[in-house]
């Protein structure tokens, strides 16, 4: 068993629903583990309104319900760790609100014992919301930014 | 084919090895190559800074000083994968971000990046890494782990048994970790460790370990604001480190590490972490971000967090912080 074969298997797990696998060889063992898939992106019609964290005063301003229940996304943290709108305390923020986005630009930092993570924008669009606070902690799946997308 | 340098690393292997001439046909046939090639590999051997001598009758001879670059420290490596291939800078804005560029670019798992000096060396947050030329190591390594983005700060805990392990092999001095991942001699800081990931929502691409060490670095040489917290190994031991053989011994430990991370899981890794560790039972202050938390280390829990029972008897949970030991 090598590399590829873990490759291999753990692409076979991504397609099924099978979060946990262990198999034994002669030559070895491998058990791959999977994390919960990500929640889904869409909000659902209905859903209650996303106000756990939600920012105080004028961030709660955003685009129009109706908008918001078809072109909205959301953008989740992947990690528990706290958030950071910017590289440093120095430096501007990554995005602002009304920020005009691309697919794969940097949204913010999350950062758990000096691991750091550069959370990217998996949408072309505009960001309505920014729905934590800088240096704050954040929940594994919490979510962080709604980007209105782009037609 | 044979990696880029890779010639040129076991010529310097043999000539080091052998301590005296060795010739132009022994080189040859030990390494596989035509004595030609030989010659064209010892004159970019000379170019890049090695001291070799060429006698017609006797062959080649090296002596040290030994450049510091990616030859030397290919020259004996014995790691499977971790720092097997280098890319060496004289100086770059910051190895984390070269790896991290590498990375994006499809790098495989155990390149290196290692630049002689950074411009912009960086710690926790866009903090300063002071990263002059000629005395320390800077090294960021590409590692490739099957794992989740919220498992990842696991890696932080390889990280810094790898680094404790070395400069204890090193320096014969028994550092310490403070928590996550700093490593400190007689309390004073010798090396930061500090990771960045690339990865979608439940895949890690890439994770980028980035160490500095403070290897020959002089206490003048140190700004003021950190003199007195910070220090190198020639500081404590008064001997001077060889640079490329440091990186090795730390490719190395970092490699066994990760293996048994893979192998035998985060567990195992955190309990060989606890044993660097020495704030248990010492007054903390843990500043992250706006807010600042007093009272008594108690440990870490199985993710590795930190545990701090403040003045009112609750146990708090850090995630991401600065730990200073007040007593």
């Amino acid at each position: 068993m090598d590399i590829k074969d873990i490759k291999a298997i753990y692409k076979f797990l991504k397609e099924t629903d099978i979060t946990e696998f262990e198999l034994e060889g002669a030559d070895g063992k491998v058990r791959i583990k999977r994390g919960s898939v990500a929640p889904a992106r869409e909000i659902v019609e209905g859903e209650a309104h996303p106000q756990v964290g939600a920012p105080k005063g004028d961030r709660q301003e955003a685009a129009p319900e109706k908008a918001r229940s078809e072109n909205v996304k959301i953008v989740t943290s992947p990690m528990v760790g706290t958030f950071y709108r910017s590289p440093s305390p120095e430096a501007p923020s990554f995005v602002e609100l009304g920020s005009i986005v691309k697919s794969a630009q940097t949204m913010c930092i999350i950062e758990a014992m000096k691991l750091m993570n550069e959370v990217e924008s998996e949408f072309n669009g505009k960001v309505v919301s920014i729905l934590v606070e800088n240096g704050q902690p954040v929940e594994y799946g919490e979510p962080l930014f709604h980007i209105e997308v782009s037609k | 084919m044979r990696p880029k340098g890779a010639v040129e690393a076991e010529i310097v292997r043999l000539l080091k090895g052998a301590g005296s001439f060795v010739s132009g046909e022994a080189l040859s046939k030990g390494i596989g190559v035509s004595r030609t090639a030989v010659w064209k590999h010892i004159n970019a051997l000379k170019k890049s800074g090695y001291n070799i001598e060429a006698l017609t009758a006797k062959g080649y001879r090296i002596a040290p000083p030994y450049p510091f670059n990616d030859i030397e420290v290919a020259s004996g490596i014995t790691t499977g994968f971790v720092g097997r291939k280098v890319f060496f800078f004289e100086r770059t804005d910051s190895t984390n971000r070269r790896a991290f560029e590498l990375g994006l670019k499809g790098e495989g798992e155990g390149t290196a990046v290692i630049a002689d000096a950074q411009d912009k060396g960086r710690g926790r947050i866009g903090r300063i890494w002071e990263s002059p030329g000629n005395v320390n190591l800077y090294t960021s390594v590409i590692l490739r782990p099957l794992i989740a983005p919220r498992e990842a700060h696991e890696l932080t805990f390889v990280m810094a048994i790898a680094v404790a392990e070395t400069v204890a092999g090193f320096s014969g001095k028994r550092p310490t970790v403070k928590w996550p991942n700093d490593i400190l001699i007689n309390g004073k800081k010798a090396a930061g460790i500090l990771l960045e990931m690339d990865s979608e929502p439940d895949r890690v691409h890439f994770v980028v370990g980035g160490i500095g060490v403070n290897l020959n670095m002089r206490k003048k040489d140190f700004p003021p604001a950190i003199r007195e917290i910070a220090t190198s190994l020639f500081e404590e031991t008064g001997v001077e480190i060889d640079r490329a053989s440091f990186a090795r011994g730390l490719y190395s430990s970092m490699e066994l590490w990760y293996k048994i991370y893979l192998d035998k899981g985060f567990q195992a890794v955190l309990e060989a972490w606890k044993g660097w560790f020495s704030s248990v039972g010492s007054t903390v202050r843990v500043t992250s971000f706006d807010r600042v938390l007093e009272g008594v280390c108690v440990g870490v829990d199985k993710d590795g967090a930190l545990l701090v029972r403040t003045p009112s008897g609750n146990v708090e949970r850090v995630i991401s912080g600065d730990v200073d030991t007040t007593g």
